[in-house]
């Protein structure tokens, strides 16, 4: 008797799977007539395939049957429900408050070059302010003077007034 | 398209339903299993070339079980009890016959890989070529490993037969 060889399970599988030609079928058997090892896997094999016959796919239960036919309502009725408005999803929200922000920015980062009437009016400003400096310099002086004393007064009102008319004196050669 | 999922539906929901049964031995889990792959089937339908939806099933469907597996991580053999419920559910057509009872106990006590190779090509009567299509396997080790599995079948049916 031989030992159980297992090619011959390729064999007993091909056999069964009706793939062994007639005359390689023939052979088998004739090496089973003689092997009784072979022949019983030969004879198992043919139990198990018969065996095999009473296992069927199983009918899946009517509910799974009612769940999978529901598929497709359910899957529509989720993408619905899951739907935000453009508007309300982040990156445009996010978009909404960077634009007003940026053109506040660029606005921002502009360089501030007055206009050419603002230029013509700026000496005529300039000469009013100097003006009310001036003024504001005299009474800081008579304030003073009334009460600390006039060389006190004369040093403050005079220094004031000297700054002025030397700001002022330096725009006009600036202008110039 | 909603009338092609349908006949999808009609024509694949046994078969995913088997290999869910078998690999999960839980019929409300394989119920959810099954119904996962036919959610996914409905959400890829346009990506799916339609001469490939069973292959394709088959093999998210039976993913779908052994990530299930995975999670439970149910190392533990068969467990008689699910069988209460195998023959008084779906499968009760099979109640009379102590054979096809017996063997479907067997096959589902099978390990992964042989278990699906049993179910896809013995039960489901898939040809090879899809099983090593479901399986990312080639068709020398589909036939390698279900010989292997029937060998096992057959050497347990050989001891419980008279």
């Amino acid at each position: 008797m031989k030992k159980y060889d297992e090619k011959w399970e390729d064999r007993i599988n091909a056999l069964l799977d009706g793939e062994l030609s007639d005359t390689d079928a023939e052979a088998l058997k004739s090496e089973a007539s003689d092997d009784r090892l072979l022949a019983r896997a030969i004879i198992e094999a043919y139990q198990l395939q018969q065996a095999m016959d009473a296992v069927h796919v199983e009918r899946a239960p009517a509910s799974l049957r009612k769940r999978l036919n529901a598929v497709p309502r359910e899957q529509n009725a989720e993408s619905r429900t899951g739907f935000t408005p453009r508007l309300f999803q982040p990156r445009w929200v996010m978009a909404l408050v960077a634009v007003p922000l940026a053109i506040i920015a660029v606005n921002l980062m502009q360089p501030d070059t007055p206009s050419t009437a603002e230029i013509a009016k700026a000496p005529q400003d300039l000469a009013i302010a100097f003006a009310y400096l001036d003024r504001a310099g005299s009474i800081t002086g008579r304030e003073i003077e009334s009460n600390v004393g006039h060389t006190m007064a004369d040093a403050i009102s005079g220094s004031v007034n000297r700054t002025i008319k030397f700001s002022n004196e330096h725009s006009k050669e600036k202008e110039v | 398209m909603s009338r092609r999922y349908r006949q999808w539906v009609k024509e694949y929901q046994d078969q995913a339903w088997t290999v869910a049964r078998y690999i999960l031995k839980d019929a409300q889990e394989a119920e959810d299993a099954t119904q996962d792959a036919f959610v996914k089937l409905w959400n890829n339908r346009d990506k799916i070339d339609p001469e490939r939806v069973k292959p394709w099933l088959m093999k998210v469907t039976r993913n779908g079980c052994l990530d299930r597996l995975r999670r439970r991580r149910d190392n533990v053999e068969f467990d008689e009890s699910h069988m209460a419920g195998v023959v008084s559910g779906p499968m009760q057509g099979l109640a009379a016959n102590e054979v096809g009872v017996w063997l479907k106990r067997a096959i589902a006590g099978l390990k992964e890989p042989y278990r699906s190779l049993v179910v896809l090509r013995d039960v489901n009567q898939h040809s090879y070529e899809e099983v090593a299509g479901m399986l990312e396997l080639n068709l020398a080790q589909v036939k390698t490993y279900l010989h292997r599995a029937r060998k096992q079948l057959r050497e347990q049916l050989a001891e419980v037969r008279p």
